[in-house]
C-alpha cells in the first residue's frame, strides 16, 4: 500500500512539470498556426478540426471533449461556424476554464470587421450564417487583428510571458508586412471567378476581385440539375477567370463545369495543412494568391 | 344655482392668500436650486477634466498592449456586434427549436393486434402505431445559459395526447476540472441510444431488448434525479457517472415502485481515436431499484427488485461529409427476482426469478445524402430463465427482428426515412411485417452534432 502510495506521489510530482506550457485548444488549423507563431515553445497547441475535414460538418468526437477538458484555453473562430458541435464541447469538457465569458474562451471573430450580416434570414435560404461570413481567414488584415487580439489574451492568461508573446507578435507583423509587399505585386484586380461556396469574400475585398456567382444554389445545399444548367450558360457567356473551390468539398462538380464551359477550375487550399507545403499561415496566402493569379 | 355661485367665488378667495404665500415659496426654492446647479456644473467640469485625463491615461495603455498599433490603434476593440458561440438569438431568448417527427405505417396486423402485441415471458406492453398515419411528436426544446454556473435544457415534446415534460434540467459549468452535476428530469446515462433523442436515432423504432427491459415506446430511462459525472484525466476519454433517480419507468420499475427515489444507476464510458477518421466508445452501465409493476404477465403484479447491466459499443468511421460507416451494438442483461400475484379471483401469490438477455447489432453506411442501415436484434441470446415458484418455464424460441433502413437528407435539417422491419418476437402469434415512412424537421436553434 505505501509503494502505490510513494509512486503516485512521484507520478503527480513529475507530472506538474515546474515551466508549464500555456494548453491551447484551436478549432481550426490556421488558429493552431497563428497561435503557434505568437506562443512558440511556451504554448502546446492541439488543433481539434483536420485540414481535411469540412469545418461546417464536425461532430463532438469524446476525444475532442477530452482535449477541451485540459485546455488552459479555447480559442475559435466564432461567427456560428462552429455551432453544431462547440456549445456541446465546451459544456461536456467539465472544464471550467474555457466556458463562455472566461479569460480561456477566445472567439477570434470578435477582432475582425465581418461582412455579408444578414438582418433577416430563414433556413429557405440555405444553412446561411446570420451573424456575417464566417471564412474571415484569407485576409491579411484580419489575420493581423486576430493576431493581435491573440497575443493579448495569451498574456492576460500567461502575464509572466507577455513580453515574449509581445516580441513574437511584432515579428509576425515584421514578416507580414514584408509579405504584404511581394502580395502587393500580384494583380488580381477586375478578375472575375465562379465560385463554388461562399469562401472567399474577404480575400476578394482586399484584391479587388469578382465572385460572379456561385455552384452551390444555397450555401451547403447541392446545386440542382437545372441550377447547373443556368449556370452554364451564364459562364457561357459571361466567361470568367475561373472556377475556384476548397479541397474538402466541390473538386468533383467544378472539373465538371470545367468540361462544360472550357473555364478552368481551380482547387484552393482553404486551411494550413490542406495542400503540400503550406504548413503556416504565410504559406496558404502565398498558394492561395498564385493559384489564383495564374489564371 | 345661485348658492353654487357663491359657493365658487368663496372658495377661488380661499385659495388665493395661499397661492401667494406659494410664490414665495417657490422663489426662495428656485434660488437654492440655481445655487445647487452652479455647484454641480463645476463638479461636473471637474469630472470632465479627470475624464478626459482618464482617457488619455487608456489611450496609453492600449498602444502598451498592442505594440506596432501604431497605424491603426483601434484593431483591437471588439467590433460592436453579437458574436460568441450563440449569437443567432438575441441574449434575452434561448435558443429555441421545434421537432417534428411523424410517420405513415403500414403492418399486416390490425391497429388492435399490435395495440395487445407484448412479448411472451418479457412484458405485456404492446406497440403505439397505427396503421395509416401516425404523428410521433412535435418537439419543442429549449436551452441556454443562466448564469456563470448553470446551462439550462427544457425538452416539451407535444403529441395529440397533450405536452408533457420530456426532459428538464441543468448543468453545472463551473465545477473543478472534471465534475458535473446535472439534475431535474433527464434521459439517464445508462447505455448508448437511451441518452439519445429518439429523432437522431439511425432507425425509427427502439431495439428488442430496449422493448423489453426498458420501455415499450422510444422514451427510455427518462427520470427525475440527480446525475454525477467526472472526466478522468486519463489520456484517452473516459468518462465515469452515477445516478439516484425516482424509478418511475413503466416497464424496469412501475410508476409506484417504492415511496421515495429508489432507483441507482452507475455507468463508465470510453472511446479511442482508432484513425483520424475513425473513433470507438464503448462501456458498461447497470441500473438497479424496486420494481412494481403489473407488465410481467397478464392479470397479474409483480413486486420485486431489478437490476439491468448493459454493455455498448459503437464504431465510428467518416472520412469526409459525404461518406460514412458506423457499427453499434449493445447487450442487456436482466435479474429480476420478487413475488407474482394472481389477480383473478382465488389468485395465488408465487416467487419469480428472471434472468434474460437480448442483443441488438446494427450497422449504417453514408453514400452522399443517403444512408443505409441494417439491423438485427434479439432475446434471450445467452440466458432466458422464467422460474415462477421454482419452476423454470419453458419459453419456446428465441424473439427476434431484422431490419432494412434507407434514409436521405436533404439537409441537416430535414429526414425521410423507409424502414422495414420483419418481428418474430411475439413467439406465439403471427410475425409482424411493419412499413414505416419517418420524416424528421428540425426548426429554430442548430441541433448540436453528438458523436
Amino acid at each position: 500500500m505505501k509503494k502505490i502510495l510513494i509512486t503516485f506521489l512521484i507520478m503527480f510530482t513529475f507530472s506538474t512539470p515546474a515551466f508549464a506550457k500555456v494548453n491551447i485548444v484551436a478549432t481550426l488549423p490556421w488558429i493552431g498556426s497563428l497561435a503557434s507563431d505568437i506562443g512558440k515553445d511556451k504554448v502546446a497547441i492541439k488543433v481539434l478540426v483536420k485540414p481535411s475535414q469540412d469545418p461546417h460538418q464536425i461532430e463532438a468526437k469524446p476525444s475532442m471533449i477530452l482535449a477541451a477538458g485540459k485546455a488552459d484555453i479555447l480559442i475559435y473562430n466564432g461567427l456560428d461556424l462552429e455551432i453544431g458541435y462547440l456549445p456541446l464541447l465546451i459544456e461536456s469538457s467539465r472544464n471550467p476554464k474555457i466556458q463562455p465569458g472566461q479569460a480561456g474562451n477566445l472567439d477570434c471573430s470578435q477582432f475582425i470587421k465581418v461582412i455579408e450580416k444578414h438582418e433577416a434570414v430563414d433556413r429557405s435560404m440555405g444553412d446561411v450564417h446570420p451573424l456575417g461570413n464566417p471564412h474571415y481567414h484569407l485576409s491579411a488584415q484580419n489575420i493581423l487583428s486576430v493576431a493581435r487580439g491573440m497575443t493579448h489574451a495569451l498574456s492576460t492568461l500567461d502575464p509572466e510571458q507577455a513580453a515574449f508573446y509581445k516580441t513574437n507578435l511584432t515579428a509576425f507583423e515584421a514578416k507580414l508586412k514584408e509579405k504584404q509587399k511581394q502580395w502587393a505585386g500580384i494583380s488580381l484586380k477586375g478578375k472575375r471567378f465562379v465560385a463554388y461556396h461562399r469562401f472567399f469574400e474577404y480575400l476578394a475585398q482586399e484584391y479587388g476581385f469578382q465572385i460572379v456567382g456561385y455552384v452551390e444554389e444555397k450555401p451547403g445545399i447541392p446545386p440542382s440539375a437545372g441550377y447547373i444548367e443556368k449556370l452554364v450558360e451564364d459562364m457561357k457567356r459571361s466567361k470568367p477567370d475561373g472556377i475556384i473551390t476548397t479541397t474538402y468539398y466541390g473538386k468533383d462538380e467544378i472539373d465538371a463545369l470545367s468540361q462544360k464551359t472550357g473555364i478552368k477550375s481551380i482547387v484552393i487550399p482553404h486551411d494550413v495543412g490542406s495542400a503540400p507545403g503550406v504548413t503556416d499561415w504565410f504559406s496558404l496566402m502565398d498558394t492561395v494568391l498564385k493559384s489564383l493569379q495564374s489564371q | 344655482m345661485k348658492q353654487g355661485i357663491i359657493l365658487f367665488i368663496l372658495l377661488f378667495l380661499l385659495s388665493l392668500p395661499g397661492q401667494a404665500f406659494a410664490e414665495s415659496e417657490l422663489e426662495l426654492r428656485v434660488r437654492t436650486l440655481e445655487e445647487t446647479l452652479k455647484k454641480q456644473e463645476e463638479t461636473i467640469k471637474a469630472q470632465q477634466i479627470m475624464i478626459n485625463e482618464l482617457k488619455e491615461q487608456i489611450k496609453k495603455d492600449e498602444v502598451a498592449i498592442i505594440p506596432e498599433s501604431k497605424e491603426n490603434p483601434q484593431e483591437i476593440k471588439k467590433e460592436t456586434k453579437a458574436t460568441g458561440l450563440f449569437g443567432a438569438s438575441a441574449m434575452s431568448n434561448p435558443n429555441i427549436s421545434l421537432i417534428l417527427n411523424t410517420y405513415a405505417y403500414s403492418s399486416n396486423l390490425t391497429t388492435d393486434e399490435l395495440k395487445n402485441r407484448g412479448i411472451s415471458g418479457y412484458t405485456t406492453e404492446g406497440l403505439d402505431r397505427r396503421n395509416g398515419f401516425n404523428l410521433d411528436s412535435a418537439e419543442l426544446a429549449f436551452y441556454a445559459p443562466v448564469d456563470p454556473y448553470f446551462n439550462l435544457y427544457v425538452t416539451i415534446p407535444v403529441s395529440e395526447d397533450g405536452a408533457t415534460i420530456e426532459e428538464a434540467y441543468f448543468v453545472t459549468t463551473s465545477l473543478p476540472k472534471g465534475h458535473q452535476i446535472k439534475a431535474g428530469k433527464f434521459k439517464s446515462g445508462f447505455g448508448r441510444l437511451n441518452s439519445q433523442h429518439s429523432h437522431v436515432w439511425d432507425f425509427v423504432d427502439n431495439p428488442l431488448p430496449y422493448r423489453a427491459f426498458i420501455s415499450s415506446d422510444d422514451s427510455g430511462i427518462d427520470e427525475k434525479g440527480i446525475q454525477y459525472t467526472y472526466l478522468t484525466p486519463l489520456p484517452f476519454y473516459t468518462i465515469l457517472g452515477v445516478e439516484i433517480l425516482q424509478g418511475e419507468n413503466k416497464t424496469l420499475f412501475g410508476s409506484d415502485a417504492a415511496g421515495g427515489a429508489h432507483a441507482y444507476t452507475a455507468f463508465a464510458k470510453a472511446s479511442l481515436d482508432v484513425s483520424d477518421n475513425a473513433t470507438i466508445l464503448f462501456g458498461p452501465s447497470v441500473i438497479t431499484g424496486k420494481t412494481k409493476t403489473d407488465t410481467v404477465a397478464a392479470n397479474t403484479d409483480f413486486t420485486g427488485d431489478t437490476t439491468l447491466y448493459g454493455l455498448e459499443f459503437t464504431y465510428k468511421w467518416k472520412p469526409t461529409k459525404y461518406q460514412g460507416f458506423k457499427l453499434q451494438s449493445e447487450y442487456l442483461y436482466r435479474t429480476q427476482f420478487g413475488n407474482l400475484t394472481d389477480l383473478n379471483p382465488g389468485g395465488i401469490v408465487q416467487r419469480l426469478d428472471r434472468n434474460q438477455d437480448g442483443l441488438y447489432i446494427q450497422g449504417v453506411y453514408l453514400w452522399n445524402r443517403w444512408e443505409f442501415g441494417a439491423r438485427y436484434d434479439t432475446l434471450g441470446l445467452f440466458k432466458n430463465d422464467y422460474i415462477l415458484a421454482g419452476a423454470k418455464q419453458d419459453q419456446g424460441r428465441m424473439p427476434w427482428r431484422v431490419t432494412g433502413m434507407v434514409d436521405y437528407t436533404f439537409s441537416e435539417f430535414s429526414l425521410l426515412r423507409l424502414q422495414y422491419n420483419h418481428d418474430e418476437s411475439d413467439v406465439t402469434g403471427k410475425p409482424n411485417d411493419e412499413l414505416f415512412l419517418q420524416f424528421i424537421f428540425t426548426i429554430g436553434a442548430h441541433p448540436a452534432h453528438q458523436f
